[in-house]
């Protein structure tokens, strides 16, 4: 705001230049290098080698895979859930944070929204890349053939199937209502076929009074309701394996067990694009070492609720020594200790140490240790649950180990591939900050002072919820 | 499309100055609204009269979902029934949750297309005023006025409450 | 008419000779994988024998059990599939559907006797093998489950002779494959809604029991357990 000169007792916004805040926060949508078509050329690369290897399976059998009976599910289906898991980042950070009122999310939010919309594209991918017969997926869909066949919604796999819509859904509506003021803003400030682009995505937003009233109520709605969805998708998907007659699936913990997990996962999610978006985009003014810092004390949270899970579950196994769910247990000790010893190393003793101390949690470079380590912890803890219960189920004699084979990996690469592909594509056309959030909270916030010292002080609109209906 | 006085303030309290001196002429209810790149809190610089509606197309999205949904199941049962593992032909269980997911969906949709409604997404009126500046800290207060005499009486205020570029336009508020 | 299938497995006899997985390998299209596969944990027999051993060297004995599908009445696999492909017919049978089966290959992971097999490949039958297929009943595709039947295609042609001889269905004219071709006679099949039929007769035996009972899947193959005695 040129020209005048801030006044005591100001909103921050007052003395920002916003132009300039603008070209900041939009740098990702402003300027392109080398580094960005290297990135999407890789990415592209490798997803198309996933696709092709994917066709190779559909076309030869899934033999190509390590499957063999009893080991029926494996790595496409620990994969599953471990991407559905990471899609409970921007519903946390969005949702949760805003009923709350925690104005600190207002530069992570975009970008783990962003995360929920594409993780959950290329885990509702993965039923359809699982099947032995894809080519017939749409079986699976209520619709009237000829055969006058309609689908079991009596299986798990048909909530799977309603509940990743619904989130799919409302995730994708969330990230776009919540970008809606800023595709205004970017259409304001461009020309050409952007603006046309820009014009048509902000459905005709302009900022008046009324509509941001009803904005404010939408996005508080929204957020309202893609909790309870968020919690029922990742129950539904622990349904899959909590509904079988499998020793070590079927435990009523499944479903709280596994929302955590996907809420732990997806904070750790957060933690490294963030900080990979941070670097990439030069936002170190506005993804500051606070927000991290919270990122790390919710990761510390989750870290333990994560690790308060899994001894409940292993407790009540240990104490019963009910024998089908022993042999189980005992095969973490066998065959599965690389992976057993991952998983507690990674979601445990590595994080919580770390997470504890403010210089790791302040520190960007330090926190993505306990934030990969999570990641690599959890994913290990997906193939956990999956493999060995099926490698070490009911009948000894017919007890298999299981190892993937390079049609796995590969297909499951092109899926991560898919992921990144989707995410600078998103970050390079769509604004990766939620610039019209951070102008908010720079206008809520003035400078107080109280006795000596000079505290931030961001106000809080109440009762404005109460002015509908 | 109406005369609509557009002024552009350089901060909240210039604009909220300019909105008490416009509460003077007594114009409708409705007429005047800011337009800014962020929210103003409601009575900031103006009210806005008309309560918030859409909501209740949120809950009525939830009852058509649920219906949907428990649709959905029964049909699928018993449209073609075949037993699975002795449970009977309409289990309860999983209609709950088939209608749970499906009521969730509706009231999602129900939101996004009655919000949208109400805030007039989508309509694209060819002269609707809109000021780009507002994105570099500048609000826009609006007041459509009727006749020569508000117009001139609205210029005045907003002129004096130190607004600049007062401005009269035909458009849509 | 309406029947109970079931069938009988008397562990007193069975030798574990294998005659029954071959000759069920034969009636119904069943693919021979090779050594390679197998050794990848992908056999393709639909009854199976299991082999336990009880005792240490040199008293060490072999317990053998065949495991044909347990046709449950409150079987899990049917519950799971998302797309019908596999249902409980009115005969009591949990029918397989070939044709409808997209591959979620949840009805195997819920199968507690681990009892379905998957079609990892199009499997080929190389001239002249291919004569050896009965034409009764479908070669699979990739992708597809399947499982024992309690040989349906018989069951199937028995009724229509019946029904073409006007009467209804006989004790012993619905014979499948590995009952006919168990040397010691351990396997027995019949309708159990029949009070004179040889297995309502055969199963009023104490020594019978279920596997996994505790799971509640109700089978309707009915193991008799094995005695030991002098010279077993």
């Amino acid at each position: 705001m040129s020209g005048v000169a801030p006044r005591p007792g100001d909103h921050h916004l007052a003395h920002t230049d916003e132009a300039k805040l603008f070209e900041r926060l939009s740098r990702s949508n402003l300027v392109t290098t080398w580094k960005w078509y290297l990135g999407v050329g890789i990415a592209g690369a490798v997803l198309l080698w996933g696709v092709i290897v994917f066709m190779y399976m559909a076309l030869t059998g899934m033999g190509v895979t390590g499957y063999n009976k009893p080991v029926f599910w494996g790595l496409y289906e620990a994969s599953l859930v471990f991407w559905i898991g990471l899609s409970h980042s921007g519903t946390l950070i969005s949702a949760i944070l805003r009923l709350t009122h925690a104005t600190w999310r207002a530069p992570v939010l975009r970008g783990a929204e962003a995360m929920t919309a594409f993780t959950l594209m290329v885990g509702g991918l993965i039923p359809i890349i699982h099947l032995g017969r894809n080519w017939r997926v749409y079986y699976a869909l209520p619709y009237p053939s000829s055969r006058e066949l309609w689908p079991n919604m009596r299986s798990p796999l048909m909530w799977d199937a309603m509940a990743i819509t619904t989130y799919l859904i409302g995730s994708l509506t969330f990230l776009y209502v919540g970008m809606i003021p800023d595709l205004a803003l970017l259409r304001d400030k461009s020309a050409g076929w952007r603006r046309k682009f820009y014009s048509a995505l902000s459905l005709g937003f302009r900022g008046t009074h009324a509509q941001w009233r009803r904005y404010h109520v939408a996005s508080t709605l929204f957020a309202i309701l893609i909790i309870p969805i968020a919690v029922s998708v990742h129950s539904i998907v622990s349904w899959d394996f909590a509904m079988a007659k499998v020793p070590g699936w079927h435990s009523t913990i499944f479903a709280p067990y596994f929302v955590v997990g996907a809420i732990f996962s997806g904070i750790a999610g957060v933690v490294i694009v963030m900080a990979i978006l941070r670097k990439a985009f030069r936002l170190e003014s506005v993804l500051t070492p606070l927000h991290f810092d919270n990122l790390g004390k919710l990761l510390c949270t989750m870290t333990l609720l994560w690790g308060y899970f899994y001894f409940t579950e292993f407790l009540t196994v240990w104490y019963n020594r009910n024998p089908e769910e022993w042999e189980v247990f005992s095969s973490y000790a066998g065959p599965y200790l690389p992976l057993f010893l991952t998983m507690i190393v990674c979601n445990f003793v590595i994080p919580f140490p770390m997470l504890c101390l403010k210089r790791v949690r302040r520190s960007v470079s330090l926190i993505l240790v306990p934030a990969i380590s999570i990641v690599i912890g959890m994913y290990a803890e997906r193939l956990l649950i999956v493999i060995p219960s099926l490698a070490r189920r009911n009948d000894p004699f017919i007890w298999a180990n299981y190892f993937p084979t390079w049609v796995e990996f590969s297909v499951m690469a092109g899926a991560a591939a898919m992921f990144v592909l989707l995410y600078m594509l998103f970050a390079k056309f769509f604004p990766i900050m939620a610039i019209s959030d951070i102008k908010e909270r720079l206008f809520h916030t003035t400078d107080r002072t109280i006795g000596g010292t000079t505290v931030e002080s961001i106000a809080r609109v109440e009762g404005e919820e109460e002015a509908h209906a | 499309m109406s005369t609509v006085i557009v002024g552009l303030f350089e901060g909240v309290e210039t604009a909220a100055r300019a909105g008490r001196a416009l509460k003077g002429l007594s114009l409708p209810a409705g007429s005047v609204t800011t337009i800014s790149a962020v929210p103003l809190p409601d009575g900031a610089v103006v009210t806005d009269p008309a309560p918030i509606r859409f909501p209740r197309i949120a809950i009525a999205g939830w009852f058509v979902g649920a219906a949907a949904g428990l649709g959905l199941s029964l049909a699928t049962y018993m449209l073609y029934p075949l037993v699975t593992g002795g449970k009977t032909i309409v289990s309860v269980p999983p209609t709950l949750i088939i209608t749970y997911e499906v009521a969730m969906l509706g009231a999602l949709l129900g939101t996004l297309f009655g919000g949208g409604r109400e805030m007039g997404l989508l309509r694209f009126p060819p002269k609707a005023i809109h000021d780009p500046r507002i994105h570099d800290g500048k609000i826009a207060l609006c007041a459509r006025v009727e006749g020569d005499e508000q117009a001139r009486r609205a210029i005045e205020a907003m002129r004096e409450a130190g607004g600049i570029e007062v401005r009269a336009e035909e458009g849509e508020l | 008419m309406k029947h109970t299938w079931a069938m009988a497995i008397d562990l007193d006899r069975c030798t574990g000779c294998g005659a029954c997985v071959v000759a069920c390998n034969a009636e119904n299209n069943i693919p021979v994988i090779g050594e390679a596969e197998a050794g990848k944990n992908r056999l393709m027999h639909w009854i199976r024998v299991n082999r336990y051993w009880e005792g240490e060297f040199p008293e060490a004995q072999a317990v053998y059990l065949p495991i044909p599908c347990m046709q449950c009445e409150r079987a899990p696999c049917e519950l799971v599939c998302p797309v019908y492909a596999t249902y409980h017919n009115e005969d009591g049978l949990n029918a397989m559907v070939y044709n409808r089966c997209i591959g979620t290959r949840y009805c195997a992971n819920n199968c507690p006797y681990s009892v379905r097999v998957f079609n990892w490949y199009d499997y080929k039958w190389e001239k002249p093998l291919d004569e050896q297929l009965s034409p009764d009943l479908t070669v699979r595709s990739r992708g597809v489950m399947e499982k024992c039947t309690f040989c349906i295609q018989r069951i199937r042609r028995a009724k229509e002779t019946a029904a073409e001889e006007g009467r209804e269905i006989r004790d012993g004219d619905v014979v499948p494959a590995c009952v006919q071709t168990c040397p010691p006679g351990a396997l027995l099949f019949g309708d159990l809604s029949d009070p004179h039929s040889e297995i309502t007769r055969k199963l009023k035996d104490p020594r019978r029991f279920r596997l996994m009972e505790h799971l509640g899947t109700d089978p309707r193959v009915v193991y008799l357990k094995r005695q030991k005695g002098a010279g077993r």
